[in-house]
């Protein structure tokens, strides 16, 4: 082990507090719950501590190699991207964790969450912090396995389908990112992310095989981030998990998936035009079905796991785009990290509001739970800063990001256009209809955030007397640690917008070297006319959107008002539909036809060859009287019986069974030539015959 | 360590077997105590002898011309014969508890002791000739084991097994004849002994018959298509199952066929001809054969039959690479696997035992009554996947790198039904885990009925030794890779 232990000991401490409040939890519960508030709370000072020292640059060394273990030995590194990340994560476990406390206040297995609550920690960052690809594998092995315990822990029907899909995508993206390791390491030689910095930027054209390679980590990557066409996962586990699970599995680990393309296309596949359409074709995609999937749906939780594949969508645009733009791509990099990070802050808080819902509650669907959020300010305001940040409205900390990603489209567009830049796939006629898309997906961001909003503060439920119940839950709904842990990232969010120029400025700075990108030449005016229009349009669309299509289609009369129905077609579930039927049912039946061939076919040739080659022998018929001459004899004696009588139309028919006659007479013949032969008599006629044959042979001869 | 250790290590297990049956101890206990001293004293001898390699070999008997029953000790003798005087003292603790629920056990323990020897005796074997005569030995002496339970699907599985691996064994004959000829020695060599002089330009009926030699010693290393035996003989007793059809019976096979490609024929003469090709693609297929059928089958043993059935293809697939790499491949699966499957068998073994119940839909929140199976269960399916962090990972990472550095394009394909295979092992693995620990179905309240609980010590300690040693290898694997690289490269 070389380097800075404190980089091993903050993957290691969790995992290890995991295991140990397992053990308490067997003894006393309350203890277990503190202990383990502590090991995340002891995580963030730990994350903090070391951020402070890597600002100042008294870090002791920002690296930490582990040589020999799990074969190819593990290394891990610390620089500006990892400190924030880690930061986020650990920022957001202690929140859940805090959250955890009241929401499963009665449920049982308990002790089974905690333990794979701080595993997964561990696992993440083991992920965040690697420095190659090999131990970000091992680390994102581990962090799929022990999240799935999250997806099942309800362990209802429901519960255990949706953790089984997520399970299947997670192994066969892990599968398919080994695949992509193994040409990468045969290619390259080396798997340390340095390494493959220094081959993508020192510019060289890019072969098949490093495309091929770069592609299966993509999936493996993109299957955990949710993009599509793997993103089936998120709207099904997302509303079975718990709520602070959800928060986790929506905002970081998505994020750890998004950790790995950013170090593919980045780093690697740095500035190739090529990678970098592919990526905008499906952050485009994602983006697009989240959104429409958010909008039809009727499930809180739904809703929020759909918006979370919509802005993977955004933050996948922006990594396009710093490929697409060459050396000027600032403004999509520090858009897209910083939408990273808010994302990953606002499904922290809206994800736990969900889960105050559902912890007075039980319920999740929008019609059972209208008119909840009257007259309870706190969790308005909470849900409220959440909504205007993922809405992107100005003087929020979306807008910030958003504003960049946008920025990031229309230069690309201008410098198409002025014939300043390597012309990719995509004419200015494409990017202009991308940006349109791009101002309509934020729209409907906004319209589905409002249509929760509504449903939960502003409409009353459509049963008076369940209006009542609500409204007499005022002050009761949350202890003060929840409302605590939900205030203090949602009060993040206004301040980050209000400091933009200054706060996330330094923040993006901070990752520059992760996402090979330099500091913009001249400053960003984040609220300047253009980057206020773009808001703005997206802002009407979206309240357009919400009054036409929400209050209009999705809605429909019933006799106490109006209830939200789910128009989603059945069959345009792509999971259902496509993915189980094709690898359920279809490839097993063709393997298993194949397969029962073969395990018949050397059966069929020894049943062959025993009926042939190696037949037995029969055994030597024994008749029971008589030999085989008087056997044939009398079988034909009988059939010419038989046909004379039928010829000759006999009278009475002669019936005579002349096989037993002549085996009777063969045997009286046998019998009398036995006596015979062994008489005495017999001997001496014999041998008087015998004298006179050799007297005439003497006499004539 | 004096060469005749070599001849004394075979000999005492088969005398142990024996005498088992005669001994005049009457009480159990101290007749259990006996037979498991004398095995862990023929491990500790066996394993002086690792680190003391004598350096010739021991010559038991001479035929005609130079065919000699020889034992010699080189790399390869090393890591299965260390192999196997592991495992089995595990193992015949493990079968104390479990015979304690059927009958005719000094039968049992006879042939099981024998057979450590004749396996042992392939291990160790020096040429050809005392390979193939311990093989066929092996054949005879597990027969009874499987006939053991005498029930009518018992004799008639084992009637199969007969059949098939006499069989095999006769074209393992046919090619040891020709290696008679066309070789300038019987003894095994790394890279191979053929005269090319002799062979001059009759290549291809060289190739032909390693073909044969190849399909013939395959039929115990359960190649499609003539695996059909090894899920039948899963009506044997597990201890049977485990240890000879997942560890010693297979592993002989490969081992054998191993021998083949790498000290008889030699790589050289084999790689880029047409038998490689074929031989690869048989190992390929096995591979997907043997997953796909594991998801269909419910019977909880034959299901990990048909893991053993792919996983020994992995070890072949590592073999028809024919380069060190893929050996290094090869041997690193040979010994991992070896370790999980036969922990996954034993926690089977141990469920079946405590409970009863042989079929995998019977299981439902069995986890948690026994957790310590069902844990053990899932650590070994886990290493059986290759999720990093556990054996399989490693063995399996060595197989892809061998097949992607080899070049050769057919094995970039085996990197696939590698992948392909995994993906099939999490889906019948887990879906065994998944039943036990999370699904609430109308099995799991009949099962909460019943007072199931985790077996005694003497199944237990086996089962948590070999999930440690998962564990440790998959964390700490370099040395004994090392060590695997440097029999590769003929340093032994």
């Amino acid at each position: 082990m070389y380097g800075n232990i404190w980089i091993g000991i903050l993957i290691l401490f969790p995992m290890a507090g995991a295991i140990i409040s397992y053990l308490l939890g067997r003894k006393n519960k309350l203890l277990r719950d503190i202990f383990a508030d502590m090991i995340v709370i002891a995580e963030m000072v730990l994350m903090v501590c070391l951020w402070v020292a890597f600002g100042s640059g008294s870090l002791k060394a920002d690296w930490l190699t582990i040589p020999d273990i799990c074969g190819m030995g593990l290394s891990f590194t610390l620089d500006g991207f990892r400190v924030i990340y880690g930061s986020v994560a650990s920022l957001m476990w202690m929140m859940a964790t805090l959250f955890s406390k009241e929401y499963f206040n009665h449920h049982h297995n308990r002790n089974r969450y905690y333990l794979f609550l701080l595993l997964t920690l561990g696992a993440t960052m083991g992920v965040f912090l690697s420095a190659d690809l090999f131990t970000t594998f091992i680390f994102f092995e581990m962090m799929s396995f022990t999240s799935y315990v999250w997806v099942a822990q309800e362990e209802k029907k429901d519960a255990l389908r949706a953790a089984g899909t997520y399970l299947a995508i997670a192994v066969i993206g892990g599968l398919v990112m080994l695949m992509g390791l193994f040409l990468l390491y045969h290619e390259l030689g080396t798997l340390q992310m340095s390494d493959l910095k220094s081959y993508g930027m020192a510019g060289n054209p890019h072969s098949l095989m490093e495309y091929i390679a770069g592609g299966c980590l993509l999936f493996g990557f993109a299957a955990k981030a949710g993009a599509f066409p793997l993103h089936i996962w998120l709207p099904k586990a997302h509303p079975v998990a718990p709520a602070p699970a959800s928060a986790l599995l929506s905002g970081i680990l998505t994020k750890a998936g998004m950790f790995g393309i950013l170090i593919v296309s980045c780093s690697f596949f740095y500035q190739d035009t090529n990678w970098g359409t592919l990526i905008l074709l499906i952050g485009v995609a994602t983006m697009v079905v989240g959104a429409v999937l958010a909008l039809f749906s009727i499930d809180l939780k739904r809703t929020l796991a759909c918006s979370s594949v919509s802005q993977i969508g955004f933050i996948l645009i922006g990594v396009g785009m710093h490929g697409l733009l060459g050396a000027d791509n600032t403004a999509a990099a520090h858009g897209a990290f910083l939408h990273m990070v808010n994302h990953s802050l606002f499904k922290l808080v809206l994800f736990m509001a969900a889960g105050v819902v559902f912890m007075n509650l039980h319920q999740l669907n929008l019609n059972e739970i209208r008119g909840f959020g009257r007259k309870k300010p706190m969790l308005n305001f909470i849900f409220l800063m959440g909504s205007l940040g993922i809405g992107c409205i100005p003087l929020w900390s979306g807008y910030v990001s958003k504003t960049l990603l946008h920025e990031s489209i229309v230069e690309y567009t201008n410098l198409l256009g002025k014939q300043e830049i390597v012309p990719s796939l995509l004419s200015i006629f494409d990017m202009k209809i991308i940006e349109r898309i791009f101002l309509l997906s934020g729209g409907m961001t906004v319209a589905y955030m409002l249509k929760l909003y509504v449903v939960l503060f502003v409409e009353k439920n459509r049963n008076a007397k369940v209006q009542e119940q609500f409204d007499a839950q005022k002050g009761h709904y949350m202890k003060p640690v929840s409302a605590v842990a939900l205030l203090i990232p949602a009060l993040l969010f206004p301040i980050l917008g209000i400091g933009a120029s200054s706060l996330m400025n330094r923040i993006a700075d901070m990752a520059n070297s992760f996402l090979c990108t330099s500091s913009p030449r001249e400053a960003v005016a984040y609220y300047s006319i253009e980057d206020l229009k773009g808001s703005l349009i997206s802002i009407g669309i979206g309240v357009i959107l919400y009054f036409v299509v929400v209050r209009l289609c999705l809605m429909r009369k019933t006799q106490n008002g109006t209830e939200y129905v789910n128009c989603w077609p059945r069959f345009m579930d792509l999971e259902d539909y496509f993915y189980r039927p094709v690898l359920l049912v279809i490839f097993p039946a063709i393997l298993g036809f194949c397969s029962r061939i073969f395990d018949a076919f050397i059966d069929t040739i020894v049943v062959c060859l025993r009926k042939t080659l190696y037949r037995d022998s029969k055994l030597p018929y024994e008749l029971d009287e008589g030999n085989a001459l008087t056997h044939t004899a009398g079988i034909l004696a009988n059939c010419l019986q038989h046909l004379l009588n039928i010829i000759l139309h006999r009278s009475e028919k002669k019936n005579v069974d002349y096989e037993h006659l002549f085996a009777l007479k063969y045997s009286k013949i046998r019998e009398n030539s036995t006596l015979i032969s062994r008489s005495m008599s017999f001997g001496l006629v014999l041998f008087c015959g015998g004298l006179i044959l050799t007297l005439v042979y003497l006499i004539l001869w | 360590m004096p060469e005749y250790m070599l001849f004394i290590v075979i000999l005492l297990p088969m005398l142990t077997g024996v005498v088992f049956p005669i001994l005049p101890i009457k009480k159990r206990s101290y007749r259990l105590l006996f037979l498991e001293i004398l095995v862990v004293l023929n491990s500790v001898f066996v394993w002086m002898l690792l680190l003391n390699r004598p350096e010739s070999g021991f010559t038991l008997a001479h035929f005609t011309g130079d065919l000699t029953i020889t034992f010699k000790m080189d790399g390869m003798s090393m890591v299965f014969a260390g192999l196997v005087s592991a495992l089995w003292p595990l193992a015949t603790l493990y079968s104390f508890e479990y015979m304690t629920k059927e009958k005719r056990e000094n039968m049992f323990f006879m042939f099981y002791t024998v057979s450590y020897g004749v396996t042992l005796g392939i291990a160790l074997a020096g040429n050809l000739l005392t390979m193939y005569f311990f093989y066929e030995l092996l054949t005879l002496v597990t027969v009874p084991l499987v006939m053991h339970t005498m029930t009518r699907e018992a004799i008639l599985a084992s009637r199969k097994y007969l059949y098939y691996s006499i069989g095999g064994a006769a074209f393992g004959f046919i090619g040891m004849i020709f290696m008679i000829i066309y070789g300038t020695t019987l003894d095994f060599a790394l890279g191979g002994v053929l005269d090319l002089v002799k062979i001059g330009d009759r290549t291809n009926i060289l190739l032909l018959v390693y073909v044969m030699a190849f399909l013939g010693f395959g039929v115990k290393a359960a190649i499609c298509p003539f695996s059909s035996w090894l899920p039948q003989a899963g009506v044997a007793p597990t201890p049977v199952t485990a240890l000879l059809h997942a560890v010693a019976v297979v592993k002989a096979g490969a081992f054998a066929i191993l021998r083949l490609t790498y000290y008889c024929y030699g790589t050289d003469f084999l790689r880029g001809s047409w038998a490689q090709y074929v031989t690869m693609a048989i190992a390929m297929f096995t591979i997907v054969y043997g997953c796909s059928r594991a998801v269909k089958e419910t019977h909880l043993k034959r299901r990990l039959a048909y893991s053993t059935i792919s996983n020994l293809s992995y070890i072949i697939f590592g073999a028809t690479i024919m380069t060190p790499l893929g050996m290094v491949g090869a041997l690193s699966h040979m010994v991992f696997h070896a370790v999980m499957k036969i922990c996954s068998f034993f926690c089977a073994g141990a469920i079946m035992h405590q409970t009863e119940k042989h079929y995998v839909h019977e299981l439902d929140g069995l986890g948690k009554q026994m957790p310590m199976i069902f844990g053990i269960f899932t650590v070994s399916s886990l290493a059986l996947m290759g999720v990093p962090g556990l054996a399989g990972f490693i063995s399996k990472w060595n197989l892809a790198y061998a097949a992607i550095e080899s070049g050769n394009p057919l094995a970039f394909g085996g990197v696939g039904c590698l992948l392909i295979s995994a993906l099939l092992t999490a889906i019948y693995m887990l879906t065994i885990v998944v039943r036990g620990f999370f699904v609430k179905s109308k099995v799991t309240e009949a099962n909460e009925k019943q007072d199931y609980h985790d077996p005694n010590w003497m199944m237990l300690l086996p089962l948590g030794i070999f999930a440690a040693a998962i564990v440790l290898f998959g964390l700490f694997s370099t040395p004994l890779v090392n060590f695997l690289t440097d029999v590769a490269s003929g340093l032994y």
